[in-house]
């Protein structure tokens, strides 16, 4: 039932190769890959474990900020940053685990604590001197670049991201064809049949609200050396959560690979509207993509991945 | 006949209403008992003390000659004691195939042998040729068949069944007791909650009576259905006419 998603890697691998000789081309790529890897992790909680998070930026905040502040304050290089931010972002994602499960916070109530929990490092961070404040940080730029990760070229950063993005789709594949993926998916479902049922859903939703942080503080991570700039409202702001959560529910979120299909359509599409018409009518673009957007959820509302790959139904 | 389950003393309260006092009765292994009550005599919420869901303020349930009160439902599962649900809870966003096959997963970690394992359950109930469909469409008696096919894919030794005939048909309801009776045969202890009083009658071997969440009887159910009190519980006694 759940099968390897060769087409979508088989395309990503394609749209890497299209647009090495592109630096704009590679830009969009870069930036879809990039939503779409934290989309696709952000869904693994969300639409399978039903763990519906509206505060995953907590965790891409901590993984673009634990590399931003090693590598401005200290000089340390990203690799030398990354575990420690994955790292970071896990012990977070169990804490809070921890205290919403405990107490039996559920669907709506869950995503509002997190949603809180992010609110809170929003504002820290944004008091915090040492982290920049709301101005937030530069990156420098120099040494050696495949030290620094601060390459001239964009295709590195194409090939860094693909990387992350494969890993995590075959990972989730990997999972959700397993007991884990079985299991989260009753709980998902039904808590109360499947503790009955033998699952122990304490432990499984602790793994899944993890491993999904442990992801996109990855992707955060890349985001700091790639962007070379961090600030509140671009890492840890409410916008980046809503924004996995649009990508997910307009690409499917019952498939492993639709948040990356939302990702694919929406990133190009927002990018072509503010060429076309952004330019001479500025805000005329926004106003399209949101009808787009209302579009997509009115006539679509499995997502566009369930137009083709529709449930069995006999 | 040795008793499996061992209910002991069982009590729970809700604030101020007690829903169960002082509850004890033995269930021998092989048997199909019963326990039978009128409405809100406290049937479900006992079934909930033993299956985990509630922890039961005193007493012991023991398993096996082991104290399970108060283990969480899952450790209770693999231990092998499971259960269905009056109001069924079917995963709606998986098939049938997909739905047992959360429960094999208690027995077997990897894929392919809980699958297997699954499938055996649901040819074994005849239910093979749902196994693709979703559970999201079933209707009332086939999700009631399908808890069943989830609660035996997890290899129980005790199965309780709440409520599994409310809502059926006759003709459905028969076919259900010929599967319970058959599940009997193969050496299962079922422990099941009924209202219907003919029901009972015709399948269990032994009864328990509940009434205001006491026990009021416990024996052979021909024994127990002719108790006066038991009549009483259930039609209410005569009451003085006003002249």
């Amino acid at each position: 039932m759940i099968r390897f998603p060769l087409i979508p890697v088989l395309l990503v691998v394609a749209g890497f190769a299209a647009a090495t000789q592109d630096r704009y081309l590679m830009d969009v790529f870069v930036l879809t890959c990039l939503y779409g890897t934290m989309a696709v992790a952000w869904n693994l909680a969300a639409g399978f474990t039903g763990l519906l998070s509206l505060g995953h930026s907590l965790f891409i905040g901590i993984g673009a900020y634990t590399v931003a502040y090693g590598v401005t304050a200290h000089g340390l290089s990203p690799w030398v940053m990354l575990p420690l931010a994955v790292l970071i972002a896990v012990v977070c994602a169990l804490a809070i685990g921890v205290l919403c499960f405990r107490y039996g916070l559920k669907g709506y109530y869950f995503g509002i604590a997190t949603l809180a929990f992010s609110e809170i490092a929003f504002f820290l961070v944004s008091a915090a001197v040492w982290l920049g404040r709301s101005d937030g940080m530069m990156l420098p730029a120099g040494g050696d670049p495949w030290i620094s990760l601060q390459f001239r070229a964009k295709w590195p950063y194409g090939l860094m991201i693909l990387v992350v993005l494969l890993a995590t789709l075959i990972a989730g594949w990997a999972l959700l064809r397993a007991k884990t993926g079985y299991y989260w998916r009753s709980i998902r479902d039904n808590e109360e049949a499947a503790e009955a049922l033998g699952v122990p859903i304490f432990g499984f939703k602790l793994f899944s609200f993890a491993l999904s942080a442990g992801i996109v503080a990855v992707c955060g991570a890349f985001y700091a050396c790639y962007v070379a700039f961090v600030d509140p409202r671009s890492v840890l702001g409410v916008e980046l959560s809503i924004q996995l959560l649009v990508f997910s529910i307009i690409g499917g979120m019952g498939l492993l690979w639709g948040p990356l299909l939302g990702a694919a359509i929406l990133i190009p599409a927002s990018e072509l509207l503010r060429i076309w018409i952004g330019a001479s009518f500025y805000g005329v673009n926004i106003v399209l993509y949101a009808s787009l957007l209302i579009g997509l959820a009115l006539f679509l509302p499995q997502g566009l991945g369930a137009l083709r790959w529709r449930r069995r139904v006999s | 006949m040795t008793a499996l389950l061992d209910v002991d003393g069982i009590g729970k309260s809700f604030g101020g209403l007690t829903a169960l006092r002082d509850v004890a009765f033995q269930v021998p292994q092989g048997a199909i008992m019963g326990i039978i009550g009128p409405n809100g005599a406290g049937k479900t919420t006992l079934f909930n003390c033993i299956s985990g869901l509630m922890k039961p303020d005193a007493g012991r349930v023991r398993f096996g000659g082991r104290e399970i009160q108060g283990l969480r439902p899952h450790r209770i599962c693999r231990l092998g004691l499971a259960r269905t649900f009056q109001i069924v809870r079917p995963f709606r966003g998986m098939s049938v195939l997909e739905n047992v096959k959360v429960a094999a997963f208690a027995r077997h970690d990897r894929g392919p042998a809980a699958e297997a394992h699954a499938r055996a359950v649901l040819a074994d109930l005849g239910m093979a040729h749902m196994a693709a469909t979703d559970a999201g469409i079933l209707g009332v008696a086939e999700l009631r068949r399908l808890e069943i096919a989830r609660a035996l894919a997890t290899d129980p030794q005790v199965l309780l069944l709440d409520e599994m005939l409310a809502g059926l048909t006759a003709t459905e309801a028969a076919a259900l007791c010929d599967q319970i009776r058959a599940l009997r045969d193969r050496g299962l202890t079922i422990l099941l909650v009924e209202h219907s009083v003919p029901v009972v009658s015709a399948l269990c071997d032994r009864a328990v009576v509940l009434n205001f969440g006491e026990v009021l009887t416990e024996g052979p159910t021909a024994a127990v259905l002719a108790d006066g009190r038991v009549q009483d519980a259930y039609l209410g006694s005569a009451a003085p006419c006003p002249t």
